[in-house]
């Protein structure tokens, strides 16, 4: 396998435009002839087909939900970065493009985010042009707030749905060309393989969930945006469907996985209340810009809170970084939560939470201000938790909220094999080892709107116009009968434990050796941890139900024994990554001050495994794209 | 845009056109009820009007050919409305119950088909007790008239009668009083302040109507026709 | 500490969109008042499968509220006993020990059963696919600040905008409509400068693709907006039919 990231060359702000410009061009009457299959129906897969049909391809979009307006993408609070520089506080398109890669902690590919930064400002053009509603000042412009610790203003929201908002423009635009009939629409459908012909991708098998029929595709492309992985925790921000099954199994059939280590957690949550949990559920960081998160310095401090006094609190964030104080970036506000913990001075029932509190910001600015600020986030925690925020410091943990890591890309947004494509939280992407807030989105909608009906031409310019080869071929037979004999397979073992149990263990290996924290000893036991549970997985699990049904638990037991494989590829990368980078910390790479300590000599390299067989043990090959700034100079982060 | 036939057969042009005829019915009870209390004016005033109403002629065959198409139209509306409902959901809930709140949901509003058949079933025995009951005549001024009031006074002192009608205006209180403030949201009234003001005038607008109505009744039947607020 | 609870279930199975319905019955011993609704009915799979039965089949996704994926009755309230919320954010404190809880999905000829508490609702996707977008390609729109919105028709475009397609609505309403889903989007759209422009055509198709699907009229009980987890206004389906009216006038 060679990696070749095909990105133009020139300088960084010609390239994309360079590109447009050399790339080859489809003409419109042979578009009719391409069918493009795009699997997803998140910002970037529901952008892409749409944009596709707009073109004039034909598109079949598969989505597992019963409705493509389900996709994750929806469940986005924040906002949307763009560098429009409306409020005039000096933002442009190179400071968005420096403070993501700088924000990725210098793991992206410079000129992947340099086109996400030029390309932001036409994302909002569009959804304004679609009739998304963000918020306006009162004179009818559109209102922009600082974000995730930004120093200009550049996100654009729609109160705390902006993820919504977007995703129903991306929808609604999807669904008028189902109407025009240039888009084929396949809700219900789970892809299950991926079918490669000659070395390149043509087509997909699906799993019809209301039939349980499987089906074959063909088409001449095909697109996975099948979103992240942060489901292999079993607890996540994550909606209960999202799991990496599309995308993996894509790697099984010759897709480079890329830095799988990469997750990013996010430092506000609603804690875990008990074994049931299946969800974790997520509150804008906006509420750390008044809220104070301490914990109580003596272990075991079961008072009430509000009857700690003021010199038994630990303000950990404010003690330990002075300047950012309660602001630092997510990945050190986790993972210093994670250490107070860790030291036994969590609080609430499980020990597993640190207080956020709002007693000073109410004495401060008063009720009111604060519930016209964070109002909803506190009605959202109180019908949550059953406590009232105002009289009691909320509890918040963090939780996983999205994976940087995943299918490797070139420019070109296309994986390794050619003619399949991986588009958002689905590709390795543009985030580098951490993702700054409000940035998810916009590199969604850039993929599906502005890159793919791009690049996807350059691909199909290439091929011959209408070639079939037709289902019936063995690569669709073959692919189908692997997938059929999975299914099988697990509902005949008919074991003692249920599905949730297994991933329930999974995710606590994963979260306690592979979480906010890391090193060498407990990846390698993660590793055999997690290989004697998979092998227990494949001879006790319990799914129920019949194959040609409605069958949730057996979609489920798919996506775990999928999910067992990936963690120990998580494991594996992260033990291969001797250093620390963004959300990737190694407890060995630290400064003094416990920061993390990237190591540019040895590690900047996007690690893109490629799969070579699983026996037992994941067998994987490692081959690294060298990433190389020539327009940005590399730095230590700091914050303190 | 569609054809004003679709338009009118749409789920929308379907409950415009209910608030619309609604309105209108409304409108000419007010008129009937004004014209009924003539009974209360001076002697004969109560004939003088129904004979000035007969008189008209063509125009009043064209009047009540109006009005009976109003009435048709509300009422076919009101009863396809309802069979759509079976056939929108043929299997219904084992429980179901209403959240409240901003929800409309009262006895008037659920019971508006059942009150809405009694009244039509009325309005034919309505139609036949008095337009089609027995033609006593009296001199008016030297003119021969219909003796309609005598014709009402002695239906009202029938207590089956009397009370038959007192039942079925009580029960259009119910019709009237989610009615009057549906038809206005059918034609668009938004929810909010105003709303609550036109329920809360539904209300009362439908009790008074109502409590117009049975008066006359009411009063005949308890004074057996020679009250004295009957002239003679 | 938190409270355990009994609770008595009483939910729908049925095998597929053709076979017959019933109701079983199951009482869960120990749930604890933190969990969600959607949590207690994972707890009754896990109990189900592991006695060797089939579990019953119901639709969630994000569990926070907003994918509109679950869409359960719960003792005859679209969503259960608590305003503004999705059944996944009812939580069982809202119960006590002894409670008995009835659960059947929505019941609507438009939202045909597809397993147990599963409905197929891709009636809502067909409304949405007759009119309910802007026609706008990729590429083609003017700078974002072209046109000034006032903020006052942002924020009520916003408030139709947020609904989550969950179809309470259409669950509750006694004559199984769908006026208040297909009205938010229409008030959405045609209050803004960009959804202006094709409002007429708009409104005319969604209404007429709301009576293909087989849902029934809109009486005005408004009890769409008492169990719509967002709280949308029915003032949505006065938009609609005012604007029904005027492009039906317009003529053209």
């Amino acid at each position: 396998m060679k990696l070749d990231s095909k990105v133009p060359g020139g300088p960084l702000q010609e390239k994309w435009d360079k590109h447009i410009k050399d790339i080859n061009l489809v003409a419109p009457n042979n578009k009719r002839k391409f069918e493009i299959i795009v699997v997803g129906t998140g910002l970037a897969g529901g952008a892409a087909a749409a944009s596709f049909a707009e073109l004039g391809y034909n598109v079949r979009s598969f989505c597992i939900q019963d409705s493509a307006r389900r996709a994750h993408s929806i469940a986005a609070q924040g906002g949307i970065n763009a560098a429009k520089n409306y409020p005039n506080d000096g933002d442009s398109i190179w400071r968005l493009f420096y403070d993501t890669i700088k924000g990725g902690d210098y793991r992206s590919r410079e000129a992947n985010v340099y086109r996400l930064a030029q390309v932001s400002n036409e994302i909002i053009d569009q959804a304004v042009a679609q009739g998304v509603p963000f918020a306006r000042e009162y004179g009818g412009t559109l209102a922009n707030r600082s974000f995730g610790g930004a120093q200009v203003s550049r996100t654009f929201y729609a109160r705390g749905q902006t993820g919504q908002q977007l995703l129903l423009g991306a929808y609604q635009a999807m669904m008028r060309q189902v109407h025009s009939g240039k888009i084929k629409y396949h809700p219900r459908h789970e892809m299950l393989d991926v079918v490669v012909i000659d070395g390149q991708a043509r087509g997909i098998i699906t799993r019809d969930l209301v039939s349980g029929e499987l089906c074959r595709w063909e088409a001449d492309a095909v697109v996975l945006a099948t979103g992240g992985y942060g489901n292999v925790f079993y607890l996540s921000t994550n909606a209960k469907n999202s799991n990496v099954t599309a995308a993996w199994r894509a790697h099984k059939r010759g897709a480079a996985f890329a830095n799988p280590c990469y997750v990013q957690v996010h430092p506000t949550c609603i804690p875990v209340s008990g074994d049931y949990q299946s969800k974790l559920t997520l509150m804008s960081e906006s509420l750390r810009n008044d809220g104070r998160v301490w914990v109580p310095r003596k272990k075991g401090d079961d008072r009430h809170p509000n009857d700690i006094p003021e010199d038994e609190r630990y303000y950990y964030l404010e003690e330990r970084y002075p300047s950012f104080g309660n602001l630092v970036p997510r990945d050190v506000a986790s993972r210093n939560a994670k250490m107070v913990c860790d030291d036994g001075l969590g609080v609430g029932e499980t020990g597993l939470a640190v207080y956020l509190d709002f007693r000073d910001a109410i004495k401060r600015d008063g009720k009111d201000t604060i519930s016209a600020k964070y109002g909803n986030l506190f009605e959202m925690y109180e019908n949550i938790t059953g406590e009232n925020p105002y009289e009691r410091p909320m509890r918040i943990y963090p939780a996983v909220h999205y994976t940087m890591g995943g299918l490797w890309v070139d420019y070109n947004l296309e994986t390794t094999i050619p003619g399949l494509f991986a588009a958002g939280e689905a590709n390795f992407s543009d985030h580098g080892a951490n993702r700054l807030g409000a940035s998810a989105l916009m590199q969604g909608l850039s993929d599906g709107y502005f890159v793919l009906p791009y690049t996807i031409g350059d691909y199909l310019a290439k091929q011959e116009p209408g070639k079939r080869y037709g289902t019936d071929h063995e690569a669709f037979a073959e692919a189908e009968s692997e997938a059929q004999a999975q299914i099988d397979k697990l509902l005949n073992i008919d074991g003692d434990r249920t599905i949730i149990d297994f991933h329930r263990e999974l995710g606590k290996i994963v979260w306690d050796k592979i979480g906010i924290a890391r090193n060498a000893e407990g990846l390698k036991q993660a590793i055999q941890e997690i290989r004697a549970l998979r092998e227990e997985f494949w001879q006790n699990v319990k799914v129920p139900g019949e194959k040609n049904n409605y069958n949730k638990y057996l979609e489920f037991a798919a996506r775990v024994a999928d999910f067992f494989e990936l963690a120990e590829l998580m494991a594996e990368d992260a033990l291969d990554r001797e250093e620390s980078a963004g959300c990737h910390l190694r407890e060995e790479y630290q400064t003094e001050e416990g920061e993390a300590l990237r190591n540019d000599e040895d590690y900047s390299y996007v690690a893109a495994w490629e799969y070579k067989g699983l026996n037992g043990k994941l067998e994987e090959e490692l081959h690294k794209e060298d990433l190389e700034f020539e327009f940005v100079e590399l730095k230590q982060r700091s914050y303190k | 845009m569609p054809s004003l036939i679709k338009a009118l057969n749409s789920q929308v042009g379907r409950k415009i056109m209910t608030g619309i005829t609604g309105i209108g019915l409304m409108l000419f009870l007010i008129g009937h009820l004004a014209g009924n209390f003539s009974i209360f004016g001076e002697a004969e005033a109560f004939n003088k009007y129904t004979h000035t109403l007969e008189s008209l002629g063509p125009l009043l065959y064209l009047i009540e050919a109006g009005l009976a198409f109003f009435f048709l139209y509300h009422a076919i509306l009101g009863i396809s409305i309802w069979r759509q409902r079976k056939k929108a959901r043929p299997e219904g809930y084992d429980t179901y119950r209403t959240k409240g709140g901003p929800s409309h949901q009262t006895l008037a509003s659920k019971s508006m088909i059942y009150t809405g058949i009694i009244i039509l079933v009325f309005l034919v025995l309505h139609i036949w007790h008095f337009k089609f009951g027995p033609s006593y005549t009296t001199m008016v001024d030297g003119t021969e008239m219909r003796d309609l009031r005598r014709l009402v006074i002695e239906e009202f002192t029938n207590p089956l009668v009397a009370f038959g009608y007192i039942g079925v205006l009580a029960l259009a209180i119910l019709h009237l009083a989610h009615g009057a403030w549906s038809a206005f949201t059918s034609l668009g009234m938004k929810h909010g302040e105003t709303s609550k003001k036109v329920q809360f005038g539904a209300y009362i607008f439908a009790i008074v109507l109502m409590l117009g109505f049975i008066f006359i009744p009411l009063y005949i039947f308890l004074t057996g026709g020679e009250g004295s607020l009957i002239a003679y | 500490m938190s409270k355990e609870m009994t609770i008595h279930l009483k939910y729908w199975k049925q095998n597929g969109p053709n076979a017959k319905g019933y109701f079983e019955e199951y009482t869960l011993d120990s749930v604890n008042e933190h969990m969600s609704f959607l949590e207690m009915l994972d707890v009754l799979n896990e109990e189900l499968m592991l006695a060797g039965k089939e579990p019953v089949e119901f639709d969630y996704d994000c569990r926070e509220g907003i994918c509109g994926s679950c869409n359960l009755v719960i003792n005859g309230q679209a969503h259960g006993p608590k305003e503004r919320v999705a059944a996944c954010q009812l939580h069982m404190r809202n119960y006590s020990d002894g409670d008995h809880i009835t659960i059947e999905p929505p019941r609507a000829a438009a939202f045909p059963v597809i397993k147990d508490l599963v409905v197929d609702r891709n009636a809502f996707d067909r409304i949405i696919e007759a009119g309910g977008y802007v026609s706008v390609k990729t590429g083609s729109a003017p700078e974002a600040n072209a046109i000034p919105i006032e903020k006052e028709d942002a924020d009520t475009a916003f408030d139709y905008a947020t609904c989550i397609g969950c179809g309470a609505c259409v669950a509750a309403c006694p004559n199984a409509s769908a006026s208040l889903f297909t009205g938010a989007k229409i008030a959405h759209l045609n209050k803004l400068p960009q959804g202006e422009v094709e409002r007429k055509n708009r409104v005319v198709a969604m209404v007429d693709q709301m009576k293909e699907e087989g849902f029934g009229d809109c009486s005005n009980y408004a009890e769409c907006e008492a169990v719509c987890p967002v709280g949308i206004s029915i003032s949505a389906i006065a938009e609609m039919r005012r604007d029904y009216m005027k492009a039906v006038m317009s003529g053209d």
